[in-house]
């Protein structure tokens, strides 16, 4: 694979010009050892760049300690890297665990119960046409078959209309419960998209205002090389920072207000 | 010289660990996995039965097991069941014979209709030498309409040796569908 070449390149390039500077197999002549010193120390700087693993810089590391503690029983989470819905799955969770347990805020369920009452009732039709067809053999259960079967198919229609405009790609709704007690909570949203085979994950964290009603948003987009390490761990060392200064940034913005 | 073992093998990271899905999941996660197993087996259900209750007929898709030259074994047929349609000589029909469950595929031969609309007719296969009287039930000698699964209204060559090979081994069906369905509540969807 392309990878494989490159980092191979990489090191087979380091390996032969680790002597010293100005052995005869690094440089052609003196004409051009500028732009081949520049080559060498570019080849050696590992770099992030969007195209591959191979140049992702993290070695493994254990989790440090933040301002705020990791809970003791916390393994560091560790995927397949090349599989992307593992990888979306397990920087989503990261961002919910974040918002959760750093800043304590509160999940409301709200959004994903919408979603699992209609597909139980979507279930639901599909069971009573078949007792129904089971205890009365075809002819006689037309009328309740035909009105289970549309049934089913509408709620099919609402799920789907449900899940592409009203939970879009929301992953998390959290409330902060106002110290005060009087004012309503305000509301924390994260979502997220990654597209397939892409490495550029773009994380959108929305707020709004309990009082005011009012709507900020605040989103980065990094390429997943940036948070996962050779073997596929999450390196939350990398990634808690980003989270927090989303957050921050709406936070911030906020008080001045 | 190239490292093959970084990127190599798209192994899982960790072996065989087909549970990592399930044990990070919390309660909500976990329904929605049986949830979405549930969905899809009805939806199979539901337009099955949606297919039942369009054409009328009580199995709208047959595989033929015999009809040369006209159909082959493992051709699919599309079925109708309308009261209004008749009978009438020439037409395949697929009808079940009392107390047998094989529903059978062959050609009228001969009708009988009496004024009211009641039917009585007689079948034989393109490839037999003999009408269907053989394979009708001790002492009856013409079929009825209640007989009939379905009149033939176009096929699809070829596609049905998948249900007969499931049929005919059926360990081979069921480890299929355990695998599919395995595939399905243990992966998690984003």
């Amino acid at each position: 694979m392309a990878a494989a070449a490159v980092q191979g390149g990489r090191s087979g390039g380091s390996g032969g010009c680790s002597g010293a500077g100005g052995a005869s197999n690094c440089g052609t002549g003196s004409g051009r050892s500028g732009l081949l010193d520049k080559r060498q120390a570019l080849t050696i700087l590992p770099r992030l760049d969007s195209s591959s693993w191979a140049q992702a810089v993290l070695p493994p590391q254990p989790p440090k300690y933040l301002g705020w503690q990791w809970k003791i029983d916390d393994k560091p989470v560790k995927i397949d890297k090349w599989d992307g819905s593992a990888v979306k799955n397990s920087l989503d969770d990261s961002a919910k665990k974040v918002l959760l347990e750093k800043y304590k805020y509160v999940e409301n369920f709200g959004l994903i119960d919408g979603r699992l009452t209609i597909c139980t009732i979507s279930c639901f039709f599909a069971i009573v046409a078949l007792i129904w067809d089971y205890m009365h053999p075809f002819p006689e259960s037309k009328p309740v078959l035909a009105l289970c079967v549309i049934s089913y198919f509408v709620m099919m229609g609402i799920l789907t209309i449900y899940t592409s405009y009203k939970e879009k790609s929301i992953f998390l709704v959290a409330h902060r419960k106002d110290p005060t007690g009087m004012d309503p909570d305000d509301i924390w949203q994260l979502s997220s998209s990654l597209k397939r085979f892409d490495d550029k994950y773009t994380l959108k964290l929305t707020f709004i205002s309990g009082r005011t009603k009012q709507q900020r948003e605040a989103e980065f987009t990094k390429s997943i090389a940036k948070f996962f390490d050779h073997s596929g761990t999450l390196v939350m060392d990398a990634y808690e920072p980003e989270i927090s200064r989303l957050h921050d940034s709406l936070a911030i913005e906020r008080k001045i207000k | 010289m190239v490292r093959a073992g970084a990127v190599g093998a798209h192994l899982p990271a960790s072996g065989l660990d087909i549970f990592g899905d399930l044990k990070k999941m919390n309660k909500r996660q976990l329904y929605y996995q049986v949830l979405n197993f549930a969905m899809i087996v009805s939806s199979a259900l539901m337009i099955w039965k949606g297919l039942i209750v369009l054409t009328g007929s009580e199995s709208p898709i047959v595989v033929v097991l015999s009809m040369e030259p006209a159909f082959h074994r493992g051709d699919l047929l599309f079925l109708t069941n309308f009261r209004e349609d008749p009978i009438r000589a020439g037409e395949i029909v697929v009808f079940k014979v009392e107390g047998r469950d094989i529903p059978i595929v062959h050609r009228v031969i001969k009708v009988h209709e009496k004024d009211n609309g009641d039917i009585k007719f007689l079948t034989k296969g393109d490839n037999n030498e003999v009408d269907d009287r053989g394979l009708y039930k001790e002492g009856q000698n013409w079929l009825e309409k209640k007989d009939v699964v379905g009149r033939a209204r176009g096929f699809l060559p070829y596609v049905g040796m998948v249900t007969i090979i499931m049929n005919d081994y059926p360990k081979f069906k069921y480890a299929l569908l355990a695998v599919m369905g395995a595939y399905v509540l243990l992966k998690r969807e984003s």
